[in-house]
């Protein structure tokens, strides 16, 4: 096995706290399950693009497997918070590692629980998803979505947790800055129907192109915005990837 | 050989030198200790030796590889156990040993040997199955020390290994380090503990102020800055301000205290044989009996403390 591959080992081994795994698992069924089901019955279907027309069911079910990429991404400073606590980050980096081996291990450990998550979210909506036909396109479309959607809110979640002094609040400023996230994207209702103010964050939210991106591949509903979503995103990703490499290089030990 | 070989080497945070313009060699198979107060600048050193953090100037060579140019090729070959604690909270002792060797690569049959053999040698058998986050701080630094025995190293650094260990096991560790360094290893060792560094090393290193103020043997050490013997006596009578008062004025003591919990005197003398005789004619002269009498020789801890104050004066 190579260095890469027994640090993403041991980061899923050690590091995943199985209770909070459940609980990232649990809250977007409750999502597709009791929020979709209750709200379908005073809300219309509508159209989400390339004349599309869905029930807010499934429009729910999309976004809520998308929930997983930001429950990822809080893995991801998780598992740093672990390490620095605990003296493993040090412990590793004094071992046949490398710091760029070390981050991209949490990154890699942080890809496979949010597509991980993701699938089994997506298993467990399948039956309110019926009828939805899995084309190449839309497998390419939804990976590539919860790809860069994850690698945006690891790096993300990294440079917090470099940025933050002591783990207590690196949890709260998490959870408050994910809530943001969350409720200024298309995760929870359509955003070209929302009030201007929350249509303009949404614009630098990255959840918000994860989740129409993946929507688009789901639904067969791609959009003309479709390729300028892609390359937002991806630009959006490279750039808190980097920022989280610059940060991560500047932990004192 | 030379495993470890440092020349001017300084580590600087702003301002302040953790550590100035140090040099120092150290040999294959020895055991090299590197004592000083706290914050001397030891533990610096050893993150700077062990390629976590740059020095700031100054050329270090370990297993005759450049530290700044082969950092990743000296980790390899190394082991590190650190001042702080670290282990895996979420996981059992033997699954981390398992993920600790895993990382090494050291291979699954080659681990599950060692594992079993380190958890009995380390007296963690009986709680292999019990959460690290479960562990008293003893058992969890006995972790930290036999896992560092998993892989195969050349050279390891140890910053204070022993803290938090009772006697037993704190003996039990340094037994098996003396046997690892018969098989051919190195060993860079900070300690506060002196009896340890003179149980366990060959040559001492004393820091402070991030400056190397001597390197020797443990016994050089003793005879160069430990010269004052202690005369310890009992008197039946328990205690007596006349006698002390004679006995301060003898050229031959440089010092006499009362040892409050048991009522004993130490005198400080570098001619006890002069010092003792003398020390009987006063007693008998004030008509008074000394109930036991003997000669303490100097410790490493007498050596350390006058080598660390003379650097302060």
């Amino acid at each position: 096995m190579n260095n890469m591959a027994r640090l993403v080992y041991r980061n899923l081994r050690a590091n995943l706290d199985k209770a909070s795994l459940f609980f990232e698992l649990i809250f977007p069924l409750f999502f597709i399950f009791v929020q979709g089901a209750a709200v379908s019955g005073i809300v219309p279907p509508f159209e989400i693009g390339n004349g599309k027309v869905v029930s807010y069911a499934l429009f729910l079910a999309g976004g809520a497997v998308t929930l997983t990429v930001i429950n990822g991404g809080t893995n991801a400073g998780t598992q740093l918070w672990f390490d620095r606590r605990h003296g493993m980050f040090e412990q590793i980096l004094m071992g046949p590692f490398t710091r760029a081996q070390y981050i991209f291990s949490i990154i890699i450990t942080t890809l496979i629980i949010g597509m991980a998550g993701s699938s089994l979210v997506f298993l467990f909506a399948l039956p309110v998803l019926s009828g939805i036909s899995i084309t190449a396109q839309a497998a390419l479309l939804t990976g590539l979505a919860l790809f860069l959607g994850t690698v945006f809110f690891g790096a993300f979640a990294i440079s917090l947790s470099v940025a933050l002094k002591s783990s207590e609040s690196f949890q709260i400023i998490s959870a408050v800055t994910f809530f943001i996230f969350l409720f200024t994207s298309s995760v929870f209702f359509p955003i070209d129907r929302a009030p201007n103010y929350i249509q303009a964050v949404s614009l630098l939210n990255p959840l918000t192109y994860t989740t129409d991106i993946f929507r688009a591949g789901l639904f067969d509903a791609p959009t003309p915005l479709l390729p300028l979503e892609m390359t937002v995103l991806a630009v959006e990703a490279a750039v808190m990837f980097t920022i989280a490499v610059f940060a991560f290089r500047r932990i004192k030990v | 050989m030379n495993v470890i070989e440092v020349e001017g080497l300084s580590k600087h945070y702003g301002d302040k030198k953790a550590i100035d313009d140090i040099s120092f060699s150290v040999k294959k198979g020895e055991v090299f200790g590197f004592l000083g107060p706290n914050g001397a600048g030891k533990t610096t050193a050893i993150k700077v030796l062990t390629t976590l953090i740059p020095p700031t100037s100054g050329n270090v060579r370990i297993l005759g590889h450049d530290l700044r140019k082969d950092a990743k090729h000296i980790r390899s070959r190394i082991g590190v156990v650190q001042q702080q604690e670290s282990f895996d909270p979420g996981i059992s002792v033997e699954v981390s040993m398992n993920l600790y060797g895993l990382l090494w690569d050291v291979p699954k049959d080659v681990r599950a040997k060692r594992i079993e053999a380190l958890l009995k040698q380390f007296g963690l058998y009986e709680v292999k199955k019990t959460g690290d986050a479960d562990l008293s701080m003893g058992q969890r630094r006995r972790l930290q020390v036999a896992r560092e025995f998993l892989h195969d190293m050349d050279l390891l650094f140890l910053d204070e290994p022993t803290v938090g260990l009772d006697s037993l096991a704190r003996r039990a560790a340094l037994d098996f380090l003396k046997e690892k360094v018969k098989q051919g290893m190195t060993i860079f060792f900070t300690t506060h503990i002196l009896e340890e560094a003179e149980y366990l090393c060959d040559r001492i290193a004393v820091i402070n102020y991030g400056k190397i103020i001597t390197i020797d043997t443990p016994q050089n050490l003793k005879r160069k800055f430990g010269q004052s013997k202690s005369v310890d006596f009992t008197l039946l009578e328990g205690s007596s301000s006349d006698l002390v008062r004679s006995v301060e004025h003898l050229d031959e003591v440089s010092k006499i205290a009362q040892d409050a919990s048991d009522g004993a005197y130490h005198i400080m003398t570098s001619k006890p044989e002069v010092v003792i005789p003398m020390l009987y004619q006063l007693a008998e002269k004030l008509n008074l009996h000394i109930s036991s009498i003997y000669i303490a020789e100097p410790t490493l801890e007498d050596a350390f403390i006058k080598i660390v104050q003379e650097v302060k004066a």
